[in-house]
C-alpha cells in the first residue's frame, strides 16, 4: 500500500462521491481499499513499461522468424496441394480416364511385354514414330535427358516408353535401331494396327495414318505430342509439352515421385 | 503381305528403314541451306512458286531432296508456309497493341 496510488484511487472517486446525502459506507471504501492491484511500485515505473510494452529484442526476433516459418510453410503446402489437385484431377471421379494397359504389346527386342511389369513404377510414355522429321527426334532427345535427370536425383523409379503410331512400318527391328541412338533405357512397344489404335484411344492420343497405303511408300503420321506420365498403380497423373525443358520436366516428374506415398520399386 | 516388295511410286525411300541420326542432320542441314536461299530470293512457299525456287535455289533445292525423303521434303516446304503466316499474324497483332501472355 502507498501513499500516492492511494491518493489517486481516492482522487478518482471524487467525482461520484459528490452527492449530497454523505451515507456512511462511501468513506470507508476510500480508505479501506482492497490490496494494490498494479505491480508497480510507483507511476513512473508503471509508466515506463507501459511506454515499452511487452516488446523486447528476443519477441521481435520470436515474430520474425514465427513469421518466416509460416510464410514458408504456407508456400510449400500450397505447391503440394496444387500437385496433388492436378494427380486427383487426372484420376477423377466419374471422368474418363487416361491411359491403358500395355498388355499384348511387343518391345522392340521382339519379346511381348506385360502390363504387371510396369507397376510399382513411373512410366513416362511417348507416342510416335520413327519416321518423324523434326518433332519425334526432338522430344525423343528431350526425353533422354529426363531420364538421366529423374535417375541421377531418385534412382531408378521411372520406365520410359515409346509407343509407335506407326506399326506398320515400325516393326521390333527398326524400333531398336532407332531407339539406340537416344537412351538405352528406352522400350519401344509396337503391335498391331488395331491394338495400337485402342491403346492410342485409351491414352486420348490422335493419330492419323494417310488412307490407301501401299507397302513401301513413304508417308507421314499426325500425331498428338505429349509426354504422359503414369503413376506406378498405371494411373494418368500429368503429361508434359513441348513448353517445358528437360530441367522443368524432370522437376515436375520428381515432385510426383516425392509425393508419392505407397511402394515405389527401385530395380 | 508384300512388305519388301519394291514399288514403282516412290522410288528413292523404297526402304522402310527410317533415317539414323547423321542422315537426319545432314537433312536438316540441307533444308537449313535451301530455306536460307530461298530468304535471301524472297521465295516463302516452294510448292506453289515451285517454278521460281527451282531457278533461283536449283543448287540447294537438289541437295534438300537429296538429303531428306519426299515426305519430309513436302513436310518441311509445307511447315516453312505455316511458321511465316503465324510470324506475319503475330507481327500484324502486335502492330495492333496485342500483348503475349505467358
Amino acid at each position: 500500500m502507498n501513499a500516492s496510488t492511494t491518493l489517486r484511487q481516492l482522487l478518482r472517486s471524487k467525482p461520484r462521491s459528490t452527492t449530497p446525502c454523505w451515507t456512511v459506507r462511501q468513506p470507508q471504501r476510500a480508505f479501506h481499499g482492497s490490496p494494490a492491484r498494479f505491480k508497480f511500485q510507483t507511476v513512473e515505473q508503471a509508466r515506463s513499461r507501459y511506454r515499452s510494452g511487452p516488446f523486447s529484442w528476443k519477441a521481435g526476433l520470436l515474430f520474425v522468424a514465427a513469421g518466416i516459418g509460416l510464410a514458408v510453410y504456407f508456400q510449400t503446402e500450397k505447391e503440394r496441394l496444387a500437385r496433388n489437385r492436378i494427380t486427383e484431377m487426372s484420376k477423377g471421379v466419374g471422368k474418363p480416364k487416361v491411359g491403358g494397359p500395355l498388355t499384348g504389346l511387343v518391345d522392340q527386342h521382339g519379346k511381348s511385354r506385360n502390363e504387371d511389369e510396369f507397376l510399382g513404377k513411373y512410366r513416362l510414355v511417348y507416342f510416335g514414330f520413327t519416321h518423324c522429321p523434326d518433332i519425334c527426334p526432338e522430344e525423343l532427345d528431350k526425353m533422354a535427358d529426363m531420364i538421366d535427370l529423374v535417375k541421377k536425383d531418385h534412382g531408378k523409379v521411372m520406365v520410359p516408353i515409346f509407343v509407335t503410331c506407326d506399326p506398320a512400318r515400325d516393326t521390333p527391328e527398326v524400333m531398336k535401331e532407332y531407339l539406340d541412338e537416344f537412351h538405352p533405357d528406352l522400350i519401344g512397344l509396337t503391335g498391331t494396327y488395331d491394338q495400337i489404335k485402342q491403346l492410342c484411344k485409351a491414352y486420348r492420343v490422335y493419330f492419323s495414318t494417310p488412307p490407301n497405303l501401299k507397302s513401301g511408300q513413304d508417308y507421314l503420321v499426325d500425331h498428338s505430342i505429349y509426354f504422359y506420365l503414369m503413376d506406378p498403380e498405371g494411373d494418368f497423373v500429368e503429361a508434359l509439352g513441348r513448353q517445358h525443358t528437360p530441367e522443368q520436366a524432370a522437376a515436375v516428374i520428381g515432385q510426383h515421385i516425392k509425393d508419392w506415398k505407397k511402394d515405389l520399386r527401385k530395380d | 503381305m508384300g512388305l519388301f516388295t519394291s514399288t514403282t511410286t516412290t522410288p528413292a525411300p523404297s526402304t522402310p528403314t527410317p533415317p539414323t541420326r547423321t542422315q537426319r542432320a545432314k537433312c536438316w542441314e540441307a533444308r537449313d541451306a535451301f530455306f536460307r536461299c530461298l530468304d535471301t530470293a524472297g521465295i516463302v512457299d516452294a510448292i506453289k512458286d515451285s517454278t521460281a525456287a527451282k531457278t533461283s535455289c536449283s543448287g540447294e533445292m537438289a541437295a534438300f531432296e537429296k538429303e531428306c525423303v519426299a515426305s519430309w521434303v513436302e513436310y518441311f516446304k509445307k511447315r516453312r508456309v505455316m511458321e511465316h503466316n503465324r510470324e506475319q499474324m503475330l507481327k500484324g497483332l502486335q502492330k495492333e497493341g496485342a500483348k503475349k501472355m505467358e
